[in-house]
C-alpha cells in the first residue's frame, strides 16, 4: 500500500478544513487536504444568507458587540452549548469577516442615506450614517437582537469558499480530490492519519500525519428530506465513532430549516425572512404572529419549524400531490431587492418550481438542515479519546450551537473554528507530543482491515439491497426522528434501525465493476450511516426533555435539573447494534449567562438546582463591576481569551466604540 | 429528435495518485522578462485589417454597382480612380497600386486569421465534432467564416491579380467582357457570396469581440449582419446580372473598349 | 382511491423517457465507449438528478455521475444534455424531448460514464492565473475594514458568481482545438480580480498571465461560453473588456 506522509492531514475540503489547513500551513506545517469533491464544490457553498459577526456598522446593528452575539447564541442553543466556546466564537467572528474581506470576499456594504426595508410586513425607512458608508453591512436573521448577518447577496458561502479555497491554492496546499477517508490509523490512544480510498480508482492509500483533522461536515443524508448536499453522509464522524474510543456528542440535536422548497428540499435562505418575507398558510393568513407575537417569523429556527409543523397539523397546510406545505411570501420585497439580494433564491425558484418569487409565493416545509452534534472536541478542537486527532466545522461538536444553531452562525463557525483549531494543530505538531512515532506494522494492519472490509462487502452475496436500506433508514428518520418526537415513535425507530443494521451485513452487490464502483461504495457507506442514525435516534429516545431542536411531545418541557448535559455516543464493539450512551454535565456554576427564558418559544423550563445560585453570583458581580468597562466585567464572569491563539485575542474595533 | 453524440475517444485516467505535497507546484513566480507585446498587436492588426477590407468591400461594391446607373457612370468613376480628375489623364497604374495594397492587406489578414484555423487534422476533427454537437449559431458561423475565408484567399487573389496586372481593363465593356466572354462570371458569383457572408460575419464578430456596442446588443447585431449580407448580396447579384447582360450584348464586339459619348463626339469633330 | 377518480381527465399519462447515456469505464480500457439506453417513467417535476438516481437505484448500480448540492449552485453535475453543456441537477425532463442523450463534458479528463475531472483542471487554471487577491499591504483584522463603494462590491460579486462547472470550456470552440486556452472561466476570473481594488496587481501583471493566444487573444468570440453559462455571467462583455485593456498594452 502506498503511504503518503505529511505533518497535517485535513479530512474535508470545505470552509472549516481549508481554513484550518491554512492556519497550520502558515505556521510552517506541511498540510495535505483530502476532499470527496473539488473543494469549491463543498456544501459550504450552499450557505446563502450570511455570516454572523458583530461589526455594528449598519444602523440596525448599532450597539451590537460580542456580548450581544454571545447571549443570542446561548439563548439560541437553549443553554445546551459551551459558553467558553461561544465567547471565543463571538470574539473571533468579526476578525474572520475582516480577514475574508481582505481576501476578496465582496461583502455587501453600507449605503449612506435613507433606504426602505420591509420590517414586520411594513415598509420602514432606515437611515444609514455617512461614517459607515462603504463598511460591511448586515441583514436581520432569526433569533438575533441586532442585524448582524454579514452577507454577499445570497451567495455568501460561495464567495467565502472561493476566497478561502483560492488562499489555500496561493499557499500551495495540495488538495487530493475525490479521496475518502475510510478509517483512522490509531493505536487506541494516538491517531496517526487515515486509510483513504481513491474514489476514481478504488485504490486504498495510507496517509500518515502527525496531526489529523476531521472537517467533513454534517450527516443530513440520513434523513429523507434534507437541504444537505448528497455528499453530507457523515462518514468522517462515522469513522471517528468506529474507533470505539471517540464519542459523538449531542447527535439528537438536529436542526430543521423552516424554509426548504417542497418537496425537493432545496434550501431558500433565512435571509428571505430576515429581509421581510412572511409565512402564510392555506388561507393566505400570516400565522407566525399568532404563535410568536414578539419575534414572529424571526424566532429561532427550531421554534419556527415546530410552529409550522403544528400549523400544518391543525389543518392549515396547503395540499398538493406530494403532501402538505406552507407558503413563503417574498413578493412584498419587490423585484429589485430579489434580483439583487436574493438572486440564488430567484434562480432556484425559476429552475425547480418554474415560478417567479417576486410575483408568486414559494411552497416550503421544514427539512433537515444541520447537525449540531458531531465529534466531541475541547475548545481547542482536540477530539476526546485520541491524541493527535482534531475536528472542526459541522463535523465537530465544538459545542457552539448546543441544541439549536442560529442562522448565520454555522458558516461563521467554519472559518472561526478553522482559525482556532488550525493554530491548535500547529501547536500540537510543534510540541513533543506531536512527534510521529507510528510503526509500519500498525499502518499495514489498519490498511489490511480497511481492505478486508471492502472485499467482504464485495464478496457477500446476501439478499439485501443497499439503496433499499438507505431509503428505509431515511424514511424512518424523517418520519420518526423528525421535528416533533415521541417516545413510542423513537422506540420504533430504534428497533427499525437496529434491524436495518443487521440487514446491512447481508448486502449483496449486483455488479462487480472494477475501479470506482458506486454500488460497493453505497453498501459500505450505508452501514456507517446507520450507526449515525442510531446515535441520533437512541440519543433522542433517552433524552426525556425538550431542548432547542430536540422536541418531545411526551416531554415538552426543558428539564435543566436532569438534562443539562451532553450526550456522548460511543460504539466500542463493531458487533453491537446500538450505541453506548454516556453523559457529560454542563457546569451551571461556570456559566456567564445562567439558564433562563430564551425570549421566544415556550417558557416552562424545569430549573437546575444551581441556576438561582449562579444567577445571584452573576448579578452581584455585575453590580460590583458596574463602573468597569464591559471587557473587564466580562472577563470576571467568564475568562476565555487565554483559549485563543495570541494573535486573535485583541479587542475588535467598532465605529463609535472607544478603542 | 435526438442528437447524435460524436464523442472523441476519452482521455485516459491518470493512473497514479495525486502528487505528494512537495511535488505540487505552487504559484509561478512572476518572471522578470517583459512578456512579448506582439500577441496584442497582432490581435488588433487582425481586426483592423479585417475592418479595412470590409470598408474597402463596401466602397468597391458602391463603385462597381454604378454600372446600374449607366455604363457612362461606371466609366467616369473608373477614370476618377485612375486619377484623371487630378492629373489630367488617367493613370491605370494607380489602380494597380490600390490592388496591390489590398492584396497585401488580404495576405496579412489571411495570415493573421489563419493562426486561429484548426492546425492539423486532430484540431479540425475536434472542432467539427464540437460544432455538430453544440448546434450553436455563433460557433457554426465561425466555421462558415473559415471556409469563406479559405475560398476568398483564392478567389479574391485571382480577381486582385487581374486588376493588378491589367488595371486599364476596368471599364463598362472591358469588365463586362471579362465577366461574360472571359467566362469569369461563376468566379464572381462565388466571390460575391463568399465575400459578403465573410464580411458580414466578420463585422459582427468585430463588434462582439471588442464590445463595440455594449453587451446586450447581440440580437440587434445579428440583425444588422443579416441586413448587411442580404443588401450587398442582392446589390451584387443585380450588378453582376447587369455586367452579364452587357457582356452578352457586347460579346460580338468583345475586346472593344468603351468610348464615352463626349470623347467620341469630340473625336468626330 | 378517491383521489384517482378526482384526477382531472385532461392530465396526460406520464411519458416514458429514453435516456441514452454514454458509458465508459477507464478501468476497463478494452471496452469502447458506448451509448446505453435506459427507459424510465417521467414524474412530475423530475430533474435529471432524480432520473439518474432512479436509474442507478433500480436499473444499473454501476452508473457513474457527479452530484453534490443538487440545487444548481455547486457546479458538479455539468454534462452534455442533448449535446449542450448544462447543469443536470436543475434540468427538468419536461423541458426535453422524451429521447434524451447524456454524455460527459468533453475536454476534461474522463473519470467514468458521466463523471469528469473538472476539479483538477480548475486548480491548474487557478495556479496558472494566480486567481487570488495579491495584496502588498498587511491588513489588521482587529481594525475596522477598509470601506468599499457598495456598487463596486456588488459588481465584484457579479463576476464572483462563477461556479467553475466547466460548461463554458465545454462550449468553447477554441478550447476544443487548443487545450492550453484559459477559456471564459479563466478570463472571467482575471476580470474579477482586476476589478477588485484589494488586488494590487497592475494591467502589466495581468498581461503576463493572459496576454497571448492561450489567453485573451486566443478567444475567437464564438460566445458558446456566454450562451451556456448556467449563472448567466456577462462573459461576452468581460472578455471584450479585457481584450481592450490588454490590447492597449501592446502599444505602450
Amino acid at each position: 500500500m502506498q503511504i503518503i506522509h505529511s505533518d497535517v492531514l485535513i479530512i474535508g475540503g470545505g470552509l472549516a478544513g481549508l481554513r484550518a489547513g491554512l492556519a497550520a500551513r502558515k505556521r510552517g506545517q506541511e498540510v495535505i487536504i483530502l476532499s470527496l469533491v473539488p473543494p469549491k464544490r463543498s456544501h459550504s457553498a450552499a450557505a446563502q444568507g450570511g455570516m454572523q459577526a458583530s461589526l455594528a456598522n449598519s444602523t440596525r446593528g448599532s450597539g451590537d458587540n460580542e456580548d450581544v452575539h454571545f447571549e443570542d447564541t446561548v439563548r439560541g442553543s437553549d443553554w445546551g452549548n459551551d459558553q467558553i466556546v461561544a465567547r471565543m466564537f463571538a470574539h473571533t467572528a468579526p476578525k474572520a469577516v475582516r480577514e475574508l474581506a481582505a481576501w476578496g470576499v465582496p461583502w455587501n456594504r453600507v449605503q449612506a442615506g435613507d433606504h426602505t426595508a420591509i420590517i414586520d410586513g411594513q415598509p420602514v425607512t432606515i437611515s444609514e450614517s455617512t461614517t459607515a458608508h462603504g463598511l460591511i453591512t448586515a441583514r436581520d436573521f432569526g433569533g438575533t437582537k441586532k442585524w448582524r448577518t454579514c452577507y454577499v447577496s445570497d451567495g455568501t458561502g460561495h464567495a467565502m469558499l472561493y476566497a478561502v479555497s483560492d488562499q489555500s491554492i496561493a499557499a500551495g496546499i495540495p488538495v487530493h480530490e475525490r479521496m475518502e477517508a475510510v478509517s483512522l490509523i490509531h493505536d487506541g490512544s494516538r491517531c496517526h492519519g487515515a486509510i483513504v480510498r481513491n474514489l476514481m480508482t478504488g485504490e486504498l492509500v495510507a496517509y500518515v500525519a502527525r496531526a489529523t483533522c476531521i472537517a467533513t461536515g454534517g450527516f443530513g443524508r440520513i434523513y429523507q428530506s434534507t437541504t444537505n448536499a448528497v455528499i453530507n453522509e457523515g462518514i468522517g464522524a462515522a469513522i471517528a465513532l468506529e474507533t470505539g474510543i471517540v464519542p459523538l456528542a449531542n447527535m439528537e440535536a438536529v436542526q430543521f430549516h423552516p424554509t426548504a422548497i417542497f418537496p425537493a428540499g432545496i434550501l431558500v435562505t433565512e435571509g428571505c425572512r430576515g429581509d421581510g418575507g412572511l409565512l402564510r398558510d392555506v388561507d393566505g393568513h400570516r400565522f407566525m404572529p399568532d404563535y410568536e407575537p414578539e419575534k414572529k417569523e424571526l424566532a429561532s429556527r427550531d421554534v419556527v419549524s415546530r410552529r409550522m409543523e403544528a400549523h400544518i397539523q391543525s389543518g392549515k397546510g396547503v395540499r398538493n400531490r406530494f403532501g402538505e406545505h406552507l407558503w413563503l411570501d417574498i413578493t412584498l420585497l419587490g423585484e429589485q431587492h430579489i434580483n439583487g439580494k436574493l438572486r440564488e433564491v430567484k434562480e432556484i425558484c425559476q429552475h425547480f418550481l418554474g415560478i417567479d418569487p417576486s410575483r408568486q409565493w414559494i411552497p416550503v416545509r421544514p427539512a433537515q438542515h444541520y447537525s449540531m452534534g458531531g465529534i466531541r472536541t475541547t475548545p481547542d478542537g482536540a477530539v476526546y479519546g485520541l491524541q493527535g486527532l482534531f475536528s472542526c466545522g459541522e463535523a465537530a461538536c465544538w459545542d457552539l450551537h448546543g441544541f439549536n444553531r442560529l442562522g448565520g452562525n454555522s458558516v461563521a463557525e467554519t472559518v472561526v473554528s478553522g482559525m482556532i483549531v488550525g493554530e491548535a494543530i500547529a501547536d500540537f505538531c510543534a510540541s513533543p507530543a506531536g512527534e510521529l512515532t507510528v510503526s509500519t506494522a500498525l499502518i499495514r494492519d489498519c490498511g489490511r482491515q480497511a481492505a478486508e472490509e471492502f472485499s467482504a462487502i464485495a464478496r457477500c452475496s446476501g439478499p439485501e439491497n443497499a439503496s433499499q436500506l438507505l431509503r428505509d433508514m431515511q424514511q424512518t428518520m424523517s418520519q420518526q426522528v423528525g421535528i416533533v418526537r415521541h417516545g413510542d415513535a423513537l422506540q420504533s425507530a430504534v428497533d427499525t434501525l437496529k434491524s436495518l443494521i443487521l440487514r446491512s451485513r447481508q448486502i449483496g452487490l449486483r455488479c462487480s465493476r472494477p475501479g470506482a464502483n458506486p454500488e460497493l461504495l453505497l453498501a459500505w457507506r450505508v452501514r456507517k450511516m446507520l450507526k449515525l442514525a442510531l446515535c441520533v435516534a437512541d440519543g433522542a429516545l433517552q433524552r426525556t426533555e425538550s431542548r432547542g431542536a430536540h422536541f418531545r411531545s411526551d416531554h415538552p418541557q426543558r428539564n435543566d435539573a436532569d438534562w443539562l448535559k451532553r450526550t456522548l455516543a460511543y460504539w466500542p464493539d463493531a458487533e453491537q447494534t446500538r450505541p453506548t450512551l454516556r453523559y457529560e454535565a454542563l457546569d451551571v456554576l461556570r456559566m456567564e449567562l445562567p439558564p433562563g427564558w430564551r425570549g421566544y418559544g415556550a417558557r416552562d423550563a424545569i430549573d437546575h438546582p444551581d441556576t438561582s445560585r449562579r444567577q445571584a453570583e452573576v448579578d452581584a458581580l455585575r453590580q460590583q463591576l458596574a463602573s468597569a468597562d464591559r471587557n473587564t466585567r466580562q472577563a470576571a464572569l467568564l475568562a476565555f481569551r487565554h483559549h485563543l491563539p495570541a494573535h486573535l485575542r485583541g479587542d475588535n474595533a467598532r465605529l463609535g466604540e472607544a478603542p | 429528435m435526438s442528437h447524435s453524440i460524436d464523442y472523441t475517444a476519452p482521455q485516459p485516467l491518470r493512473p497514479s495518485l495525486p502528487p505528494d505535497a512537495a511535488a505540487l507546484p505552487t504559484a509561478h513566480p512572476p518572471s522578470s522578462v517583459r512578456p512579448s507585446r506582439w500577441p496584442a498587436r497582432l490581435d488588433l492588426l487582425q481586426s483592423l485589417s479585417g475592418l479595412l477590407l470590409a470598408l474597402f468591400l463596401i466602397a468597391h461594391m458602391a463603385f462597381v454597382s454604378t454600372i446600374l446607373i449607366s455604363p457612362q457612370a461606371f466609366y467616369t468613376v473608373a477614370r476618377f480612380f485612375e486619377g484623371a480628375w487630378l492629373l489630367g489623364r488617367p493613370y491605370p497604374v494607380l489602380v494597380s497600386l490600390v490592388a496591390a495594397s489590398i492584396m497585401a492587406l488580404l495576405m496579412l489578414h489571411a495570415w493573421l486569421a489563419m493562426r486561429k484555423f484548426p492546425a492539423g487534422f486532430r484540431q479540425y476533427r475536434a472542432f467539427i465534432a464540437h460544432k455538430n454537437r453544440l448546434q450553436h449559431g455563433d460557433t457554426s458561423l465561425w466555421w462558415l467564416q473559415v471556409w469563406t475565408g479559405f475560398l476568398l484567399f483564392f478567389l479574391a487573389s485571382i480577381h486582385l491579380y487581374d486588376m493588378l496586372s491589367q488595371p486599364e481593363l476596368i471599364g463598362p465593356y472591358a469588365s463586362a467582357d471579362r465577366v461574360w466572354s472571359g467566362g469569369l462570371w461563376p468566379l464572381y458569383l462565388l466571390l460575391l457570396f463568399s465575400v459578403e457572408l465573410h464580411g458580414g460575419i466578420g463585422l459582427y464578430r468585430l463588434a462582439v469581440k471588442w464590445g463595440l456596442f455594449g453587451g446586450k446588443t447581440r440580437a440587434r447585431l445579428h440583425l444588422a449582419r443579416h441586413a448587411f449580407s442580404a443588401f450587398f448580396i442582392t446589390l451584387g447579384l443585380v450588378t453582376l446580372l447587369a455586367y452579364i447582360d452587357l457582356g452578352r450584348e457586347h460579346a460580338p464586339r468583345a475586346g472593344e473598349r468603351y468610348q464615352p459619348p463626349s470623347t467620341s463626339a469630340s473625336h468626330h469633330h | 382511491m378517491i383521489s384517482i377518480f378526482r384526477r382531472p381527465a385532461s392530465s396526460p399519462p406520464p411519458r416514458r423517457l429514453t435516456l441514452d447515456i454514454l458509458r465508459y469505464n477507464p478501468a476497463e480500457p478494452e471496452r469502447a465507449p458506448t451509448l446505453q439506453a435506459f427507459t424510465i417513467d417521467e414524474a412530475e417535476g423530475m430533474t435529471l438528478f432524480i432520473a439518474l438516481n432512479e436509474i442507478r437505484a433500480h436499473q444499473d448500480p454501476s452508473l457513474q455521475f457527479d452530484f453534490v448540492c443538487r440545487a444548481g449552485i455547486c457546479g458538479s453535475c455539468a454534462m452534455l444534455v442533448d449535446g449542450r453543456p448544462a447543469l443536470a441537477c436543475r434540468t427538468l425532463t419536461r423541458d426535453l424531448n422524451s429521447h434524451i442523450t447524456l454524455a460527459p463534458l468533453p475536454f476534461f479528463e474522463l473519470i467514468g460514464d458521466l463523471s469528469v475531472n473538472t476539479g483538477q483542471w480548475m486548480r491548474g487554471t487557478a495556479e496558472r492565473l494566480q486567481t487570488w487577491i495579491h495584496a502588498v499591504d498587511r491588513v489588521s483584522i482587529d481594525e475596522i475594514e477598509a470601506p468599499m463603494a457598495p456598487e463596486l462590491a456588488e459588481a465584484i460579486y457579479e463576476l464572483d458568481r462563477c461556479i467553475e462547472c466547466g460548461c463554458c470550456i465545454a462550449a468553447c470552440g477554441t478550447a476544443q482545438m487548443r487545450p492550453d486556452f484559459v477559456g471564459a472561466v479563466g478570463l472571467n476570473k482575471i476580470a474579477r480580480f482586476r476589478l477588485d481594488p484589494r488586488d494590487q496587481r497592475s494591467d502589466e501583471d495581468f498581461y503576463e498571465l493572459i496576454g497571448d493566444d492561450s489567453g485573451v487573444f486566443g478567444c475567437m468570440s464564438l460566445l458558446g461560453c456566454h450562451d451556456v453559462c448556467p449563472k448567466q455571467l456577462s462573459l461576452q462583455t468581460q472578455i471584450a473588456f479585457l481584450r481592450r485593456k490588454m490590447a492597449r498594452l501592446g502599444f505602450d
